[in-house]
C-alpha cells in the first residue's frame, strides 16, 4: 500500500554554548507516492538534519513527521529502529559497503537486523541486485566494483525488505557525472516503479533532470524550485 | 635559526607532529602504551636482574674495604680466633683483620629477616671498614651494640635501640639490636641483608666463643703472591685461601639459575612486548597511509615524506620508550624490588638498585627500533610507479588477505615452528631464541586461523535468524588485516602468559615437590629459629636426650650439614643419618638407581650430586669427586646425580657419619623426630615445646610446617618470575583491549550507517562484543597451542640448563585462567567504548 510523506511545520534547533542554530525552520513538505523530490541547498542549510528527521533518528522541537499513518517524530527508539528497518531505505554518499563481503551479502545485510537467516536474506535480495543491474557480479567484493557500482549495491541494500520511503544524501557524491545520470536515473525508476516516495538531498546539478519537483533549503528555510543563488550556482 | 633538511623546516617537522597529535591523539596514546608497556617490561626485568649481583658487589666491597685476600673456614664452625694473629705476622701483610660470619634470624615486633650477621675485630679500622670519622658507631658497637641496616630495622618494625630477638645457635637473645646503622658503614650496608657487631660481640650470640670464619688480608703493595702462598701454607689444606672477590663469583653462580629463569621469562616477555608495540603501531597505518598520499599530492617528495614519517615515528618512539622507562623503573623498585631470601641464607646481599647506563640504552633502543620497524609499512606507498593518491583509489576499508599471503604465512609459520623444534632439541642452549621464534610462529599462524574460524562462523551465523554473528563476521572479513593484527595481539598476549605461567608453574611445583620429599622423612623437626635449609648448626647432644624423653617420640636422629664452596659452587650439604626413611628424595634423582644409591650413601663414602657440579665436572654415576672438607680433601664416589632441590649452585648429599668425621662435628642442623604409632603431632609437638623452654632459639615444626616455611621462601626467590608472569597477562589484557576499543572507536561511521538502517543499538553493541568474542577466541587458541608447546620447551630448559626441578605438566586448569583472564579482561574494558560506539549519533553516518 503507498504512503505519501508528510512534513509540517517542522522545527529543529540546535545550541552551541549561547548560540542558537535553527537548522530547520518551519518546514512543510509533501511527497507524494511514485514522487523523487529533490532537495538542494548549500553545505550547513539543514539538509541533513531533514533527512534525519524523516528517517526518525532526531527528534523534532516542533511540528509533524507523517508516513502513512505513523507519526515518525513520536516513535519510541525501538519503533524508530523498526521503522527504519521496514519502512525506509537509505542511501549514502560514502555507500559504508563491507570490504571483502560479497556484493550479494553486503545487500543482505540490512534484513539481519530484522531476524532474517542470511540464506533468506540473500534470496530476497538477489532480485534487487539483479534490478540494479548487477545480477552476474553478486559473488564480487567491493573491491572489485567501479565506484558506480558499489553505489549500486547500495541501492539494493536500500530496497532489501521493499521499503516503502527512499532517502538518498549525497548519492552521486563520489560518482561521476556519467555512473551519476546512472544511478539518478535509477533512483528515480525505482520510486516510480514501485510507487513509493524519495527524498533526495544533493549538489549535483545534473539531479534536476531526475527528479518531479525541486525544493531548497537555506538557513533552515524550504522554498519551492531552486533559488536564485543556487540557480547561478548550478549553472 | 630554523635549518632545513631535505627541503623541509625542523620547525615544520615539529607542526606535522602537533597536527598529527591533535588529530590523532587516541591512536598515538595507544601505539605509545603499547610501546611503553614493552620496554617498562625490558627495562624492569633488566634492572631487577643487574641489581642483585651490582649491588652485592657494592656491598661486599663495603664489608672488606681495602683487603684483597681472604682466609676462610669450610664450615660454620670456623677455626680458632689465634689464627688472625698468626695471619698478622706473615711476612709481607700489611694488614689482617679477623671476622666471624653466621646465618641467624632477627625479629622485631613487625616480623623477621634472615640475616649475615657479621662481627669485626676492632682492627678492621685499618682496612678502612668502620672509620675514624664515625665515632657514634663504633662507640655503640663497642658497647655490645648491633648494628641493623635501616631497611632491614623497618622491615622488622624495629627503631633506633628498639627491642628485637637475635635467634643464633639454638638460642634466642632478646633486646639484641641497640642501633640502627647510619654514616658511611651505613651507605655500604645500604638495603644490605646484614647485621654487624664487634667480634666478641658476635662470638657471644652465635656461641662460637674465640671462633672466627674469615680473616681478611691487605698484602703489603707487591707482595700479593708472596702472601697468597704463605696463607695457603697456614691453611693446610683445611681453609680456604681466595679473593676476597671470589665470593662474589659465588654469588654469580648462585643467582645464575634464578636470572636464566629470568632471563628467559623476560626475553619472551620483552618479545610480547615488542610484538605488541608493533601490533598497536600497525593499527595507525590506515591514518599514516592517507597521510602520505596527502603528502605526496601536495608536492612532497618521497624523501621529504621519509623524513616526516621517521621524524614521526622517532618522536613517537622516545617518547613512548621514556615513559616505559619511567614505568619500568617503578615496576623495579616495587614489584621486582625482592632480594631473595634463600640467597640470603649463605652471602650478604642488597637490594639496591643498580641502573647502569646500558641498561638504559638497551630499552630506549628497543622502543626506539620497535617503532621505527613498525613505521614502515606505510611507506610502501613510496614505490617508483605507485600512483600519488593509490590509497584514495583503493576501496574504502581494507583489501582483505589474499589466499597467497595466507598459505605464505601458514607455510612459513610451520617451517619455522619446526626449525625452532629441530634447533632445541639439538641445542637446549637456544630455547631463550626458540621461545621468542615461537611468538613469530603465533603471529604467522594467524591469518590461516582466521580464514577457517570465520568460514565456520559464516557456515553457523548464515542458519541462526536475525543473528548478530553474520554482521560480525562480515564485518571481521572486512576489516580482515586489521582483525588479524587485533587477534595476532590476543595469540601473542596468550602465548606469553601460557608459556610463561606454565613454566613457573612446573618450576614451583617441581621445587615444592623437592622441598616436601626432603622434609617427608620426619614427623617433626626441631631446628634453629627462622632457619630455611638446615645449614646452621646447634649443639644437640643435651637437647636429642631431652626430646627422647617426650612422651609419643619413637626416635631422634641428628641430621648435619651446611654450606661448602666448591669451585664458585656454594653447595647445600645435606647429611642424613643412616637411620633415615629415606636419604635421597625419589622424584629429584636425574641419573643413578635410587635404591642402589641410598644403599652405598648409607653405607658410607658415596654422595649424590646435583647435575649442575656433574655438569660442569663432566661427572657421571660411579666417578669420584674430592671436596674441601675441613679436614682435608677427601674423596667420594659418586652414588647419583640429582636435580638442584632447590638451592640454585646444587646440592650434595651423604651420610651424616661421614659428615661428623670430615667435618670433625657432632653439632646438628636439625633434629628429625620419629612418632611412636597413634601418636599425635600436634601433641607431641606441644610436648616437645614444652621440653625445649629452656632453648627458645630452636623452633619445633611439623615436617608440613616445615616444607611450607621452604616452600615460602623458594617462592619468593622466585617472586620475579610471577610477576613478570603476571604483569605480561595485564599487559597483554589491556592491549587487547585498548587496540580492539581503538579500532571499534575508529568504526564509528560505519556503525552510525548500520544504525540509519534499522540497527539499534543493542544489536549494534551485540555484534561488536561478537567480533571481539571471535578476535579474541582466534588469538587465544593460537596462543593457548603454540604457548602450552614454548611452556614445554621452557620447563626442558630450565631442568637441563638452570638445574632447577621442572618436570612438564600441561596445565589445562592454568591456560582456562589465562584465557579467561585476557578475554575477562579485555571483554570488561570494551564493553563501555563498545556500547558508547553503538550509540554514535546517526548523523556520523552521513559525514566523512
Amino acid at each position: 500500500m503507498s504512503a505519501s510523506l508528510e512534513l509540517r511545520e517542522l522545527v529543529k534547533y540546535y545550541t552551541s554554548g549561547s548560540e542558537v542554530v535553527r537548522a530547520v525552520d518551519d518546514v512543510s513538505l509533501t511527497v507524494a507516492p511514485g514522487e523523487l523530490v529533490g532537495l538542494y541547498g548549500p553545505s550547513g542549510s539543514g539538509k541533513t538534519t531533514l533527512l534525519l528527521l524523516t528517517a526518525g533518528l532526531l527528534a523534532p522541537e516542533s511540528g509533524s513527521i507523517r508516513f502513512g499513518e505513523r507519526e515518525v517524530s513520536s516513535l519510541t527508539p525501538g519503533e524508530g529502529a523498526l521503522y527504519r528497518r521496514r519502512e525506509v531505505g537509505f542511501v549514502f554518499q560514502s555507500f559504508h559497503l563491507m570490504a571483502g563481503a560479497t556484493a550479494l551479502d553486503n545487500a543482505a545485510l540490512k534484513l539481519l537486523g530484522d531476524g532474517w537467516t542470511l540464506r533468506d536474506a540473500r534470496r530476497a535480495t538477489r532480485p534487487w541486485l539483479q534490478r540494479v543491474g548487477l545480477g552476474e557480479r553478486e559473488e564480487h567484493i567491493p573491491e572489485r566494483l567501479s565506484m558506480g557500482e558499489r553505489q549500486r549495491v547500495a541501492i539494493a541494500r536500500a530496497l532489501a525488505g521493499e521499503p516503502r520511503l527512499l532517502l538518498a544524501d549525497e548519492p552521486t557524491g563520489s560518482l561521476d557525472s556519467k555512473r551519476g545520470r546512472e544511478i539518478l536515473g535509477l533512483l528515480r525508476d525505482i520510486c516510480h516503479e514501485r510507487r513509493i516516495p524519495g527524498l533526495l538531498v544533493t549538489h549535483d546539478p545534473q539531479a534536476r533532470a531526475f527528479v518531479d519537483r525541486v525544493h531548497t533549503l537555506r538557513d533552515g528555510h524550504l522554498s519551492e524550485g531552486l533559488d536564485a543563488e543556487l540557480e547561478v550556482g548550478l549553472v | 635559526m630554523n635549518p632545513t633538511i631535505f627541503g623541509v623546516r625542523v620547525s615544520m617537522l615539529f607542526r606535522f607532529y602537533g597536527w598529527r597529535l591533535r588529530r590523532y591523539t587516541a591512536q598515538e596514546l595507544l601505539a605509545g602504551s603499547g610501546i611503553a608497556v614493552g620496554v617498562a617490561l625490558v627495562f624492569g626485568v633488566l634492572v631487577a636482574n643487574t641489581s642483585l649481583t651490582g649491588s652485592a658487589a657494592n656491598l661486599l666491597h663495603g664489608l672488606t674495604g681495602s683487603a684483597s685476600l681472604q682466609l676462610s673456614a669450610r664450615s660454620s664452625q670456623g677455626f680458632s680466633e689465634q689464627l688472625a694473629g698468626e695471619v698478622r705476622a706473615l711476612p709481607g701483610v700489611d694488614a689482617a683483620a679477623g671476622l666471624l660470619r653466621e646465618e641467624v634470624t632477627v625479629r622485631g615486633p613487625s616480623g623477621r629477616e634472615s640475616v649475615q650477621l657479621i662481627g669485626f675485630e676492632p682492627n678492621i679500622i685499618r682496612l678502612g671498614v668502620l672509620t675514624q670519622r664515625e665515632p657514634s658507631t663504633s662507640e655503640l658497637l663497642l658497647i655490645g651494640g648491633l648494628g641493623l641496616p635501616a631497611e632491614v630495622a623497618h622491615a622488622i618494625g624495629v627503631g633506633q635501640g628498639g627491642p628485637a630477638t637475635l635467634y643464633a645457635n639454638g638460642e634466642a637473645h632478646p633486646a639484641a639490636v641497640r642501633l640502627v646503622l647510619t654514616g658511611a658503614l651505613a651507605s655500604a650496608t645500604k638495603d644490605g641483608t646484614v647485621a654487624v657487631a664487634l667480634l666478641p660481640r658476635a662470638q657471644e650470640l652465635t656461641g662460637k666463643l674465640e671462633r672466627l670464619t674469615q680473616v681478611l688480608v691487605r698484602p703489603a703493595p707487591g707482595s700479593e703472591r708472596l702472601v697468597a702462598g704463605e696463607l695457603r701454607r697456614l691453611a693446610g689444606g683445611r681453609m680456604n685461601v681466595e679473593s676476597t672477590d671470589a665470593e662474589l663469583s659465588k654469588l654469580s653462580t648462585a643467582a645464575k639459575p634464578t636470572d636464566q629463569s629470568t632471563s628467559l621469562f623476560a626475553a619472551i616477555g620483552a618479545m610480547v612486548g615488542f610484538l605488541l608495540a608493533l601490533n598497536a603501531m600497525l593499527l595507525t597505518v590506515p591514518e599514516r597511509r592517507r597521510f602520505i598520499a596527502d603528502l605526496r599530492m601536495q608536492g612532497f617528495d618521497s624523501h621529504q615524506v621519509l623524513l616526516i614519517l621517521g621524524f614521526q615515528a622517532l618522536v613517537l618512539g622516545v617518547g613512548a620508550s621514556l615513559a616505559g622507562i619511567a614505568l619500568g623503573d617503578l615496576l623495579s623498585h616495587t614489584l621486582f624490588h625482592r632480594v631473595p631470601l634463600y640467597l640470603a641464607v649463605a652471602f650478604p646481599l642488597s637490594g639496591a638498585q643498580i641502573v647502569s647506563s646500558t641498561t638504559l640504552l638497551l630499552a630506549l633502543g628497543a622502543g626506539v627500533v620497535a617503532t621505527l620497524i613498525a613505521s614502515l609499512p606505510p611507506l610502501l606507498d613510496l614505490r617508483p610507479g605507485r600512483p600519488a593518491d593509490a590509497v584514495f583509489r583503493e576501496a574504502r576499508g581494507e583489501p582483505g588477505i589474499t589466499r597467497g599471503a595466507i598459505v605464505g604465512f601458514g607455510a612459513g609459520g610451520l617451517v619455522l615452528l619446526a626449525a625452532v623444534t629441530v634447533l632445541v632439541l639439538a641445542a637446549p642452549r637456544l630455547t631463550i631464541v626458540g621461545g621468542m621464534a615461537l611468538a613469530l610462529v603465533a603471529v604467522f599462524l594467524i591469518p590461516a586461523i582466521f580464514e577457517v574460524t570465520l568460514r565456520g562462523l559464516g557456515r553457523i551465523g548464515e542458519r541462526i535468524p536475525g543473528s548478530m554473528l553474520v554482521v560480525a563476521v562480515t564485518e571481521l572479513r572486512s576489516t580482515a588485516t586489521r582483525s588479524v593484527a587485533l587477534a595476532g595481539v590476543a595469540a601473542l598476549a596468550v602465548y606469553g602468559s601460557v608459556a610463561i605461567g606454565g613454566a613457573r608453574a612446573d618450576l614451583l611445583h617441581g621445587i615444592d615437590g623437592a622441598i616436601t620429599q626432603y622434609f617427608d622423612t620426619a614427623d617433626i623437626w626441631v631446628v634453629n629459629g627462622g632457619e630455611i635449609f638446615n645449614t646452621n648448626s646447634f649443639g644437640a647432644e643435651h637437647t636429642a636426650a631431652m626430646i627422647a624423653r617426650v612422651p609419643g617420640v619413637a626416635s631422634v636422629r641428628t641430621y648435619q650439614g651446611g654450606l661448602l664452596d666448591l669451585g664458585t659452587r656454594r653447595l647445600w650439604v645435606r647429611a642424613r643419618p643412616a637411620s633415615d626413611p629415606a636419604v635421597l628424595e625419589a622424584g629429584q634423582v636425574v641419573s643413578g638407581s635410587l635404591t642402589r644409591a641410598s644403599a652405598l650413601i648409607r653405607h658410607g663414602g658415596w654422595i649424590a650430586i646435583s647435575s649442575s657440579v656433574a655438569d660442569e665436572r663432566h661427572l657421571r654415576v660411579g666417578d669420584t669427586l674430592a671436596l674441601p672438607t675441613p679436614s682435608g680433601s677427601v674423596s667420594f664416589g659418586v652414588a647419583a646425580v640429582m636435580t638442584n632441590s632447590g638451592w640454585p649452585p646444587g646440592a650434595i648429599t651423604m651420610n651424616a657419619e661421614d659428615y661428623r668425621r670430615h667435618w670433625q662435628t657432632t653439632e646438628a642442623a636439625a633434629l628429625e623426630i620419629g612418632l611412636a604409632r597413634d601418636a599425635s603431632a600436634t601433641r607431641v609437638k606441644h610436648g616437645i615445646e614444652g621440653a625445649l623452654a629452656g632453648r627458645r632459639g630452636l623452633w619445633v615444626r611439623t615436617g608440613g610446617e616445615r616444607a611450607a616455611e621452604s616452600e615460602a621462601s623458594a617462592r619468593q626467590g622466585l617472586r620475579t618470575l610471577s610477576e613478570i608472569s603476571m604483569l605480561l597477562l595485564i599487559a597483554a589484557a589491556l592491549s587487547v583491549a585498548s587496540a580492539l576499543t581503538a579500532v571499534i572507536w575508529q568504526r564509528r561511521a560505519k556503525l552510525a550507517s548500520l544504525r540509519i538502517q534499522g540497527f539499534d543499538y543493542l544489536q549494534l553493541w551485540r555484534a561488536l562484543l561478537l567480533e571481539s568474542l571471535v578476535l579474541l577466541t582466534i588469538g587465544s587458541v593460537d596462543g593457548v597451542l603454540l604457548g602450552v608447546y614454548g611452556h614445554s620447551l621452557a620447563s626442558r630448559w630450565l631442568e637441563l640448563t638452570t638445574g632447577f626441578p621442572a618436570p612438564f605438566a600441561p596445565g589445562g586448569l592454568q591456560v582456562l585462567e589465562t584465557f579467561l583472564l585476557v578475554a575477562g579482561m579485555a571483554m570488561a574494558v570494551i564493553a563501555l567504548p563498545g556500547l558508547r560506539a553503538a550509540r554514535v549519533p546517526a548523523h556520523a553516518g552521513l559525514q566523512e
